[in-house]
């Protein structure tokens, strides 16, 4: 489903992120990718959105090369995924309910369906009741969770998260991964980043380690 | 087509919202685009009343020649006879200066003042009547050529007054052109920084809305709408202001307009007036909006 084929992504400046990897994720699969801050993790997940472009190399999304879409086009492509961001990149202008349902109003999805969808998404994530609360009253595992329903609100088939329990204690952190996993079960794929490998290591999947842009184990 | 009906009637919601988010300073705004609509508008309504009347204007180019007291007769027959065989113009009377002694004595009826004169004070005289085809030019070029005759005191061009209104009236076009030009740039200034300053402000939202999917088109639809209503909304204004303004006026013009005897009040800006001014604050609005969301919506990716 998402295939890295010889990617090196070097920043302007020289530094290189992410050094000539080459794998694959299956469709349906639950990866994690593991490594210190700065080993590359963020960058990798931006590349498979094609939020950056691969300096070398490509990234194929069902078979498209991401970095080739034309600027028309990617929007389209990025409707595939649910996009978990480190910084959550919540707006603080509007309520928890209008943040969930931002995604549904870029695609002019709207009406009783929306707000149905909207709602089970918070539901899902353990928000219900706080749609009309503004997201600066959240506290951090909540905000993290309304991330999590603004990017499965629009049912998409690849989930990106990078960092998901950064922030958070053992406790949230669990709950967060158990709601990822009720999400593998239904079919979505998921790519999660984190720097905390004992976390991962209880759900026993594939886990990708990255140190200086490059695989390690 | 319902699917695009749709994406465009949520764009329009979300500009009301954003209209009403920020009532006072959107006002401002409005209002700017407003007075700098209304300026060239009632410009061109005061040139156009004007132009108006001037047009009703008995604008019979005629030439009255004054010949010198001591010209000798036959120079003054000569010269009438010369004037005769011009092609420009369509009549030539020679007004001799007993005629018109006559012609005064009836029309004035000063008897008295006149008998008191020892002789005729007045100089014989050349009446030219010009074809109405007859450029301006041409004209003050003959008077010009029978003022300097030795044999002539004066030549008037007596439709002069109504030759400088015109010329006043086409200063005031050009200088209602250059107006246009300058708020027209200003406009599309003004909206261009209006929207930057959106953009600027909804930095967050268009970052997300980009990252998870939304179009380019989506991202300008509720500035393009926003720029619209500005363009609409203070085309609008520019026409009310123009119209108060000339209702205003209208009162004290009809009294000064009576004082030289003349019914003349300014003209309202009608359906066409408002439909051109709304219609290029339109344009320019909208034009401000595409320069400012080329220039800033590039940079997110």
């Amino acid at each position: 489903m998402i295939q890295f084929q010889q990617v090196t992504k070097r920043y302007p400046g020289g530094f290189e992120a992410v050094k000539n990897l080459s794998f694959e994720i299956q469709s349906g699969e639950l990866l994690f990718l593991a490594g210190h801050s700065g080993a590359g993790k963020s960058t990798l997940l931006k590349l498979i959105a094609g939020i950056e472009k691969p300096t070398a190399g490509a990234v194929l999304v069902n078979g498209q090369n991401v970095a080739r879409l034309s600027r028309t086009s990617l929007p389209y492509v990025r409707r595939h995924f649910g996009l978990i961001f480190q910084d959550h990149k919540i707006l603080f202008d509007r309520n928890v309910y209008e943040n969930v349902k931002l995604p549904l109003d870029i695609t002019g999805f709207n009406g009783m369906e929306a707000k149905r969808r909207v709602l089970a998404a918070l539901d899902k994530v353990g928000l219900s009741g706080k749609e009309k609360l503004n997201p600066i009253s959240l506290s951090g595992g909540e905000q993290q969770r309304l991330c999590i329903a603004r990017a499965v609100v629009h049912r998409p088939a690849i989930l990106l998260a990078d960092e998901p329990t950064a922030n958070l204690d053992r406790d949230n952190a669990h709950d967060i991964l158990e709601l990822f996993k009720s999400f593998h079960q239904v079919g979505v794929t998921l790519v999660i980043s984190a720097h905390d490998e004992t976390l991962m290591a209880d759900y026993g999947r594939r886990i990708l380690r990255l140190k200086n842009g490059q695989f390690t184990a | 087509m319902k699917h695009w009906l749709r994406l465009h009637g949520l764009a329009i919601a979300r500009t009301i919202k954003a209209l009403l988010r920020h009532p006072f300073s959107n006002g401002m705004n409005l209002l700017v685009i407003g007075i700098a609509g209304a300026f060239p508008l009632a410009l061109y309504m005061v040139i156009s009343s004007v132009a108006g009347v001037a047009q009703k204007l008995p604008v019979e180019p005629q030439i009255s020649v004054f010949l010198k007291t001591d010209a000798p007769a036959e120079a003054g027959q000569s010269l009438y006879k010369q004037l005769q065989g011009h092609t420009e113009l369509q009549q030539v009377r020679f007004v001799p200066r007993d005629q018109a002694l006559k012609d005064m004595q009836s029309a004035v009826g000063v008897d008295d003042l006149l008998a008191g004169l020892d002789n005729n004070p007045l100089p014989d005289a050349i009446v030219l009547k010009a074809k109405l085809s007859t450029p301006a030019l041409q004209l003050e070029r003959l008077q010009k050529e029978l003022a300097a005759n030795p044999i002539v005191d004066s030549a008037q061009l007596d439709s002069a007054w109504a030759q400088r209104l015109q010329h006043l009236l086409s200063l005031g076009q050009t200088l209602l052109q250059a107006v246009v030009v300058l708020l027209a740039v200003a406009l599309v200034l003004l909206t261009g920084n209006a929207i930057r300053m959106q953009i600027l402000t909804r930095h967050d939202e268009i970052e997300v809305a980009k990252l998870i999917g939304a179009t380019d088109a989506f991202i300008r639809r509720p500035f393009f709408y926003f720029a619209l209503s500005q363009g609409l909304l203070g085309g609008l204004i520019a026409c009310g202001i123009v119209a108060g303004g000339i209702y205003w006026l209208n009162p004290a013009v009809a009294d000064l307009a009576h004082a030289y005897g003349q019914q003349f009040t300014l003209q309202l800006p009608g359906p066409l007036e408002a439909g051109v001014v709304c219609g290029v604050t339109l344009l320019l609005c909208s034009s401000g909006a595409w320069l400012a969301v080329r220039k800033h919506l590039r940079k997110f990716h």
